[in-house]
């Protein structure tokens, strides 16, 4: 396996008000093609920022970026974004936003049909296409998202807390969801989140980011099988990974 | 519910969506030196008749030669307009608390007065003008009346629109209904009550203008239109500016106060924002 | 009923929400229509019992009376009067959402266009109209362009605002499908800016009839604002009263009808669905 996302002494620093902002970084990482990477750390340590670096949204200020050699220095197009809000459209039923991808790509949503209407079905939407993203609950919405991100098969998918504005329970579904979904196509997947055993229940490995300015303080391989059900995260091994990192931001004062 | 779209739409970042906030100062400051240049030498190279149009020196100049005239006028139109204004607030909120919570007059006289917002009430001047004559009263009923609905309206929507879980903690703590008005439902409607303040400074200085045009003697607005009538154009832009001065002084004043009383709601965070950002 | 001032377009968004929480209301309230009949009923009743006179205060049924027999005046000047009404209105329609566009995506245009018009809404546009009337005439060309005018900035103001806040991450999405601007433009950037510039359009339909009465006060022969001046200097209240009512129906068949449009163009947005689920 070869690596497919590299980062460089990626560092970003925002300018503020105040004076600059040390958002994160330098950070060294790379990831190798159709890895699941968690990064992991509390509110404001710049994860989001790093994953909107690796889309080509945001230019780093120091070092540099490559997917497949290739140095990021514009925005990429062959990645599925999902972010912590649904981001749908009103004006289209929920069938209608996951063809957006393709429509906006100048792609004929006519052969992407079946495709899609296969993704919304595997995540149990599949009697809800004709409906407006209004009329569903936020679980469902942020589902008909990651059918959107997915649609267009892209070899990177780049998540930015895409649980965090869930409720529990839907939480818990949605990972065994998501787990599914990748399961069933692996892709390289940089996975935002700040819920400790959320990011070991998905993630090949663990990216443990510190608080502001953010540095990746440690990463950890999660070797364990998958899919990773109810019986393998009631698991000392499982809750052994949970430990180990509940302790690193222990001793950050996190939590 | 588009209240709180829109509230949040403002605090959203938009960076990179080109808002319009973006705007290069220097290209803005010259662009209007050049304006005000190329007005000038127009008007003097192809000698526009100063019925026509007036160069922004005459209109300097006018400004300063008919100081005592505009002056004169200012006052009459300030006295109609802030008046006015006035009585539209003491009348307005109070009506508006009524119409909240009374369910009757929510079902009767609200959508009334919806609808006639959307009438042009300025069509009543010249009938005030035969009742009242053509001195201050017609002028200060008319100003009264533009402003009266944009306060009335948005003061109902204030007052209405306290979300229930404050109603229930309000409730809960045993408060009795003035300390429960005074401590929550009154500071929350604050920001809704000013919305329809503003709206109605501006239309305030519109209202009295329109009133003068239609009888009087006194005023910026019967000064403009007497000027132009005249042909004097220098004079007329002269009027115009002082008038639009008197607009935004109004306006300036609610701002103020609503900085002073509202400071923690988000539009003035926002504008404490964007200022510093200047 | 004036287009206020910059920067307030929060006041013109809310007051949107106001129209359309209302439109909600309105609609699904009988009460409506009974506390319009009661309202006529009772201004009929303190005419008659308090013997108003009708040069102070016309009766509902005097005005009916006094519609009637002038029907063929009111008729013309209506008109007239309409005439420059929809002429102002649309061309600040052809006129100010390409502006709008072009101030939101081209820079040039928004640090040129942009501050002038900010700056420009700071004057009452009404306070123009005398000069209107004197470089166009005492015609329609004058009326016309004063209706413009004040149509203008509404559209204008609201179109940039619409057209220029798409969500960062709406905006993150849409660059991350590399799609070309015109697509981009058509499936997600208009449609998402439509609400907002509804409440603009909104806005120019109430200020389009004010433009007309206030054009025909202050220079002009003809039209029902210049017919309420006349009428009512000659102290038939009846018949300006009949006058004041037609304009404000004309005022409302605009307002209505920039709402029938909006109920086809954005069924699905929030303001509009608050609508259909109340009826």
């Amino acid at each position: 396996m070869c690596d497919s996302i590299t980062l460089y002494g990626v560092k970003k620093v925002y300018d503020s008000r105040n004076g600059p902002v040390h958002a994160i970084g330098p950070a060294d990482l790379s990831i190798r093609k159709g890895e699941f990477v968690s990064f992991l750390g509390p509110s404001g340590c710049g994860k989001s920022t790093l994953v909107l670096m690796v889309a080509g949204l945001l230019p780093p200020t120091e070092g540099e970026i490559r997917i497949d050699g290739v140095v990021v220095n514009e925005p990429r197009t062959d990645v599925g974004i999902v972010f912590q809000t649904p981001v749908l459209v009103d004006w289209r039923s929920v069938l209608g936003n996951v063809l957006l991808q393709v429509e906006l790509r100048g792609l004929d949503p006519a052969q992407y049909r079946a495709h899609a209407v296969e993704l919304l079905e595997s995540v149990g939407l599949g009697e809800f296409l004709k409906q407006r993203p209004y009329e569903l609950s936020g679980g469902m919405q942020q589902r008909t998202a990651f059918c959107r991100a997915l649609l267009h098969d892209p070899p990177i998918v780049l998540m930015d807390e895409p649980l965090g504005a869930l409720d529990a329970m839907t939480r818990t579904r949605l990972r065994d969801d998501l787990e599914k979904l990748w399961l069933g196509s692996p892709k390289s997947v940089l996975f935002v989140t700040h819920d400790i055993s959320e990011a070991v229940q998905l993630s090949d490995r663990v990216v443990v980011i510190t608080p502001r300015p953010g540095r990746v303080e440690r990463e950890i391989t999660v070797d364990l099988p998958h899919p990773r059900d109810f019986d393998v995260r009631q698991s000392p091994e499982f809750l052994g990974y949970v430990k180990d990192i509940s302790d690193i931001f222990m001793q950050y004062g996190v939590i | 519910m588009d209240t709180k779209r829109t509230g949040k739409r403002n605090t959203a970042p938009t960076e990179h969506s080109g808002a319009p906030r973006a705007v290069d100062h220097g290209t803005t400051a010259a662009f209007f030196l050049a304006s005000f240049l190329l007005w000038e030498v127009i008007v003097r190279i192809f000698h526009v008749p100063r019925y026509i149009i007036a160069p922004p020196s005459a209109v300097m100049t006018q400004m300063a030669a008919r100081f005592t005239d505009i002056y004169k006028h200012t006052l009459a139109t300030s006295l109609e307009t802030f008046v006015g204004f006035g009585i539209a607030v003491l009348v307005g909120v109070p009506l508006a608390m009524a119409t909240a919570f009374s369910r009757f007059l929510r079902q009767t006289f609200y959508p009334l007065a919806v609808t006639l917002e959307m009438v042009p009430k300025i069509a009543f001047a010249p009938i005030f003008v035969i009742w009242l004559g053509f001195g201050f009263g017609s002028k200060m009923v008319v100003v009264l009346l533009v402003c009266f609905f944009p306060i009335l309206i948005n003061g109902v929507f204030g007052f209405t629109s306290l979300p229930t879980e404050l109603q229930y903690l309000s409730r809960s703590t045993g408060a009795g209904a003035i300390r429960a008005f005074v401590k929550i439902r009154l500071p929350y409607a604050l920001p809704q009550l000013f919305v329809g303040f503003k709206g109605a400074a501006v239309n305030a200085t519109i209202g009295a203008t329109i009133a003068e045009w239609i009888g009087g003697n006194a005023g910026l607005g019967y000064f403009i239109s007497m000027s132009t009538g005249l042909f004097r154009m220098d004079i007329a832009i002269a009027a115009i500016i002082v008038l639009t001065a008197l607009g935004l002084l109004l306006y300036g004043i609610v701002l103020w106060v609503e900085t002073k009383m509202i400071p923690w709601h988000v539009s003035q965070r926002a504008r404490i924002n964007a200022t510093g950002s200047a | 009923m004036a287009a206020p001032i910059p920067f307030d377009t929060e006041r013109y968004s809310q007051i949107g929400g106001i129209f359309a929480k209302l439109g909600a209301r309105v609609k699904a309230s009988r009460t409506f229509l009974l506390a319009t009949v009661v309202f006529v009923v009772g201004w009929e009743l303190v005419v008659y019992l308090f013997e108003i006179p009708s040069y102070l205060l016309p009766s509902p049924s005097n005005i009916a009376v006094e519609f009637y027999q002038n029907f063929t005046i009111i008729w013309r000047s209506t008109l007239v009067t309409a005439y420059e009404t929809f002429a102002g209105f649309f061309f600040a329609l052809a006129l100010g959402i390409p502006f709008s566009l072009g101030v939101a995506f081209y820079r040039p245009l928004r640090n040129t266009i942009y501050p002038a018009t900010v700056a420009l809404q700071l004057v009452p546009k009404i306070a123009l109209a005398p000069l209107m009337i004197t470089w166009f005439g005492f015609g329609l060309t004058s009326k016309i362009l004063i209706v413009f005018l004040l149509c203008f900035f509404p559209i204008l103001l609201n179109g940039i605002l619409g057209f220029s806040s798409l969500g960062t991450e709406l905006t993150y999405f849409l660059t991350s499908t590399g799609a070309r601007s015109k697509t981009g433009f058509l499936k997600v950037r208009m449609p998402a800016a439509l609400p907002q510039l509804f409440v603009g359009i909104k806005w120019a339909a109430i200020n389009a009839t004010v433009g007309a009465t206030t054009g025909e006060w202050v220079g002009g022969d003809a039209g029902l604002g210049y017919l309420i001046k006349f009428t009512s200097g000659d102290l038939r209240i009846n018949f300006a009263f009949a006058a004041i009512v037609t304009l404000s129906l004309l005022g409302l068949f605009l307002f209505y009808l920039v709402v029938l449009v909006e109920r086809q163009l954005i069924p699905w947005h929030v303001s509009q669905r608050s609508t259909s689920g109340m009826v």
